[in-house]
């Protein structure tokens, strides 16, 4: 590896920049050989009747600068630290180590999380824009295009807990919608519901990418990557592998899973490894001063 | 692939970019204290709607409705009158032990069913806090409030028994003492719940501990026996009076049921840790605010 002494110098701000983040978890664990159940605590723990220990590398150390304009895809295995990274951009979650800095809050077009189950569903609707920092005569203005987009009609004032997954992920899309973000955070959001709704939440979706400043998009089409991203990065258990231009790594990517599902491990290996060996990592250099230095 | 694990190779170069980052902010990150104020100030509106939404729901299963509100200190009251004054004779030498009772009862619930919602608020609240970017603080906030707005028909039902069963109590201007006094217990409420919504939200084991904490919290606040009767030593009675639960509901009992103006020293001794319990409360519960979020 060697380092580049140029540096480059990016002009104007960026929306975000991940710098050097790292991420690890405590989960528990029901292996008895994981080495967790030793020593003192492990013991402990053992005998209080709770599972074991281990901390999971989710993701090693990162560092990306993404600027306007751009669209990110991330594309990647199971487990492999999409959604880790989404929560880490989102501010969801704290990285264990390095930091994430955007220029604006980013926002998440998730389809996971609950809202409140025992508040109805216009409820809900005024809550979460609430919560995303609307007031309340955006709201009312807003209001029923949330309702159309969720596609709820009158099922809005019913309790969510009565709600259907889809019925609920569908509302939590478009309550996530409803705001204009700069940066805006898709996670496999448009494989919800029927095609109906779908097709309505992909026009939102093209209308919000259009509008916002930048784009970070998980998702398992490789089509969808493709088509909506300028930019896509492939992780691998927690590991860049490779940042460049769609087409590129996406073929690559769709090289190396074709090659894994015919139980090809060792060339697999070698496409990742291949790639991971062409890959030019970022280090970001803090500037605090606005002029532009000699160089470049 | 063999039995060696294979190690990925590095990458070919490390790229050096310098990068402009004074307009950008870390994201999630713990705003100053006072800022942290003026951005939950900006959220008042979702404070509220929580609050609001929220008081209603809340019974909503049970066929009695919001009528819970007012039936369980009621029936807390009677179980206390029949073991502690009919049967333990706690109530001797306590002038009106029915009206004695009520007051601590139902003021006691005020606080218990707050505190014990603040200090949850986050653990319940986790769906929304991992879907939203807010200042969390918002969520003790909000279940407090809440628990203030409920306790308005609570408090009008105690006034209403102190008026109706014998002896019945007159109405005087000193009855309008009862609103500052439930105020400062309202705030000692919220910073107590913030300080245990963080402990909570990090060791969650607590949640066990709580209602245990609460019941020896009750029994030592002169619930249904005067301190006069048991205590004797001076000074140990003068570390219960630093109560700031005994102290609310002796001034409320000495406004409403024995028509004394309360001295200042139970005020100013009231509002002092209420107002301390707040800010330690806030202070502590801002110091966590990275963590909320977390699995």
């Amino acid at each position: 590896m060697a380092a580049i002494d140029e540096t480059f110098f990016l002009d104007g701000p960026p929306c975000v920049v991940i710098d050097r983040v790292k991420m690890t978890y405590k989960v528990e664990s029901s292996d008895e050989r994981s080495g967790a159940a030793r020593g003192l605590k492990g013991r402990l723990r053992k005998a209080l009747g709770r599972p074991s220990r281990v901390t999971v590398t989710a993701l090693k150390e990162l560092s990306l600068v993404v600027e306007r304009g751009e669209s990110v895809g991330i594309i990647g295995r199971n487990g492999s630290g999409k959604s880790t990274m989404m929560k880490l951009i989102s501010g969801q979650t704290a990285p264990t180590e390095g930091g994430v800095y955007a220029s604006s809050t980013p926002i998440l077009l998730g389809v996971n999380a609950a809202l409140v189950p025992e508040l109805s569903g216009d409820q809900n609707v005024v809550l979460g824009c609430l919560a995303m920092g609307m007031s309340m005569e955006q709201i009312d203005e807003q209001f029923d295009s949330i309702v159309e987009l969720s596609g709820l009609e009158s099922a809005i004032y019913l309790p969510m807990k009565s709600y259907s997954s889809g019925m609920a992920s569908r509302l939590r899309f478009a309550i996530a919608a409803a705001v204009n973000p700069e940066i805006l955070l898709v996670d496999e959001a448009l494989n919800t519901g029927d095609a109906q709704f779908s097709s309505r939440s992909k026009a939102r979706m093209d209308e919000l990418r259009a509008q916002a400043g930048c784009v970070f998009i998980v998702s398992h089409s490789l089509e969808t990557i493709r088509d909506m991203c300028t930019r896509v990065i492939w992780l691998d258990k927690g590991e860049l592998i490779m940042d460049g231009s769609p087409e590129e790594t996406t073929d690559r990517y769709r090289d190396f899973s074709a090659h894994l599902s015919k139980g090809n491990n060792i060339s697999a290996t070698r496409i990742k490894d291949d790639a991971r060996a062409n890959l030019v990592a970022t280090q970001v250099l803090e500037r605090t001063s606005g002029r532009r230095m000699q160089g470049r | 692939m063999s039995a060696k694990k294979a190690k990925l190779p590095e990458p070919a170069a490390i790229q050096p970019l310098s990068v402009d980052m004074r307009k950008l902010t870390r994201v999630g990150s713990r705003p100053g204290f006072f800022e942290y104020v003026g951005k939950l100030w900006a959220y008042r509106q979702f404070i509220f709607y929580d609050a609001r939404a929220r008081v209603q729901s809340g019974t909503r299963r049970d066929r009695l409705g919001s009528l819970w509100l007012l039936l369980n200190p009621i029936f807390n009251g009677l179980t206390y009158y029949l073991i502690f004054g009919v049967l333990l004779q706690t109530s001797k030498g306590i002038e009106n032990f029915v009206g004695y009772l009520v007051v601590g009862i139902f003021l006691f619930q005020f606080s218990s069913g707050a505190i014990t919602a603040g200090a949850r608020s986050i653990r319940t609240g986790k769906a929304v806090v991992q879907a939203f970017n807010f200042p969390r603080a918002a969520l003790p906030l909000g279940a407090n409030i809440r628990e203030l707005l409920s306790a308005v028909p609570l408090i009008l039902g105690m006034l209403l028994i102190i008026v109706v069963f014998p002896p019945a109590e007159t109405i005087s201007w000193l009855w309008l003492l009862v609103i500052p006094a439930v105020f400062l217990q309202g705030i000692f409420n919220l910073g107590v719940g913030m300080i245990l919504a963080r402990v909570i939200a990090r060791v969650h084991d607590v949640t066990h501990l709580l209602p245990f904490i609460l019941r020896a919290w009750m029994y030592a606040s002169a619930v249904f026996y005067s301190y006069e009767r048991f205590i004797t030593d001076p000074t140990l009675l003068q570390i219960m009076t630093l109560n700031p639960l005994f102290n609310v509901i002796d001034i409320v009992r000495k406004c409403v049921l024995y028509d004394t103006l309360p001295g200042w020293h139970s005020w100013t001794s009231l509002a002092c840790v209420a107002l301390g319990a707040l800010v330690i409360g806030f202070f502590f519960f801002w110091k966590g605010e990275e963590t909320y979020g977390r699995d």
